[in-house]
């Protein structure tokens, strides 16, 4: 584990900013302090608070960390995913979301993607490519989706036609664990 | 009952219901012949489902009420702030919204009393050995209130996803998750305030969960599970702080793997006592199992029992580290 290099942090607020708006990342990380690890190719994002930072700064080098504070996401390949630890304070903090039915919440758990009569509510100000949280009713959040056209054109299209591609949703945890 | 009869009786016992007929002797000498039958009709009878409200997430009221409308039947466990009996008619438990939502734990009524006994407070440095799939780091986070640090070691990568993915479902955000021996505690910066041992441990009292148990361990297994429960045990001993709090656990019938195991750390570390348990559940610990005579302060711990409680079998051990130099 180690602090995270000012490149890498850059990139990932570039990220998450742009799709998510402005100053998301600084609310997410709050008065802690982010860390990064990797795995392979890939490098996992945390935020820890920094009384934490003082007490590993030494050790952290003989300790395997597997798991710490908040989990942001990860970078691989240059792409920056989100983690699915931090979608219910993303909620609070960005107008980047679709609201679907209860037909299309349960279908989207399922890890299918979001068609457009499941659509209830969708900012129109959003385009094509862009992350999304995916909300029920209630306002909870159910993963992360990637629009598949601008949402302006939302009106024109049939009801079996594809809005947003699922990325990630909170019905992995039943897939992963069983 | 002469040890002739014992055997006979345990080996007929042990043939109708598919169990080690040494398993039958043992409890015919810890019971006597009326428990025993009670034990063995208890363990054919499934436990009832519990869950615990996570608090970090969402509010009791607010759980109840929508599991309620989707016809889950709900009873509060008097010991337990958030723990509730839950009956799904059915349903699974796991793949209901709210659970994928992390509103609640599915979590056996004994493990949520062992983090109920340790009582984390906010700002606390806890300790969770053996920590996977998650459920007891995720009651002391709650019960921290995602503040302080709650340290959480697990040894076996494949049970490591598990307990990272139950992390993040419950939104836990005060823990720090290591792979590595809970034996070999020394390296660690961090001097806990508190200790949970939750020892991997023969899962006797599993039974009524998983009949294959019946016939799964021999004596040898849980004389192998006690020394390595003693060796964690002591570790844990060692690296607690001074006024310090250590809850020692297993879902183990066997006393070998409970009282034994307190009782010898109790010898040798006599800066370490047992204390009293606040709340009400449970049976007292044994004092003379089998006849041999263990320190008395264990009827201060607590067993669950499924025969008595209507659960798996668990242990509960209270322990504080005095403060000072008391060799």
């Amino acid at each position: 584990m180690e602090l995270v290099d000012p490149i890498d942090w850059g990139s990932v607020i570039e990220q998450i900013d742009i799709e998510f708006g402005a100053g998301v990342t600084k609310n997410l990380l709050g008065n802690r302090v982010p860390v990064t690890m990797s795995r392979g190719s890939t490098k996992i994002f945390y935020a820890i608070p920094t009384d934490w930072m003082s007490r590993l700064i030494d050790t952290a080098e003989t300790l395997d960390i597997q798991f710490i504070g908040k989990e942001l996401g990860s970078i691989d390949k240059g792409r920056f995913r989100l983690s699915l630890h931090i979608l219910g304070e993303m909620t609070e903090l960005t107008e980047s979301c679709i609201i679907v039915s209860r037909r299309g919440a349960e279908a989207f758990t399922y890890g299918r993607s979001i068609i457009r009569e499941s659509v209830l509510e969708l900012n129109t100000s959003l385009v094509r490519g862009q992350r999304i949280l995916v909300l029920n009713e209630d306002r909870e959040c159910l993963g992360i989706a990637s629009l598949s056209m601008d949402a302006s054109k939302l009106t024109r299209m049939g009801a079996d036609r594809l809005v947003a591609k699922n990325l990630v949703d909170i019905g992995w945890f039943i897939r992963r664990l069983g | 009952m002469a040890k002739k009869e014992i055997r006979q009786l345990a080996k007929e016992l042990a043939k109708n219901h598919g169990y080690l007929q040494y398993m039958i002797e043992r409890y015919i000498s810890l019971w006597g012949e009326e428990d025993t039958l009670k034990f063995i009709e208890a363990c054919e009878q499934p436990i009832r489902t519990s869950i615990r409200v996570n608090t970090l997430k969402t509010s009791a009221g607010m759980v109840l009420h929508r599991l309620q409308k989707k016809g889950v039947r709900l009873e509060e466990i008097p010991w337990l702030d958030d723990g509730y009996y839950a009956d799904f008619s059915g349903s699974s438990p796991g793949a209901s919204l709210e659970h994928m939502l992390g509103f609640y734990y599915v979590q056996g009524v004994p493990s949520m009393t062992a983090v109920s006994v340790l009582d984390p407070q906010p700002g606390d440095t806890v300790l969770d050995l053996a920590a996977a799939p998650g459920g007891k780091t995720t009651h002391i986070a709650q019960m921290m209130k995602n503040t302080g640090l709650v340290i959480s070691i697990e040894q076996d990568r494949q049970r490591m996803s598990s307990l990272q993915s139950n992390i993040i479902r419950c939104g836990a955000t005060n823990t720090m998750v290591l792979r590595g021996d809970a034996k070999k505690l020394d390296n660690l910066p961090f001097k806990p305030d508190k200790i949970l041992l939750d020892a991997p441990c023969s899962g006797e009292g599993l039974i009524p969960l998983d009949p294959t148990r019946k016939t799964s361990k021999t004596m040898a297994d849980i004389r192998f599970c006690a020394t390595r429960e003693d060796e964690m045990l002591v570790a844990a001993v060692n690296i607690l702080a001074e006024g310090g709090t250590l809850v020692y656990s297993t879902c183990s019938i066997a006393p070998e793997e409970n009282e034994y195991i307190v009782d010898d750390i109790l010898k040798r570390y006599p800066e370490m006592h047992i204390v009293q348990i606040p709340s009400e559940f449970g049976s007292p610990g044994y004092t003379d199992p089998y006849g041999i005579k263990l320190n008395e302060s264990l009827k201060l711990s607590r067993r669950f029992l499924p025969h008595l409680h209507g659960t798996e079998g668990f242990f509960i051990c209270k322990m504080m580290k005095k403060e000072g130099n008391t060799t």
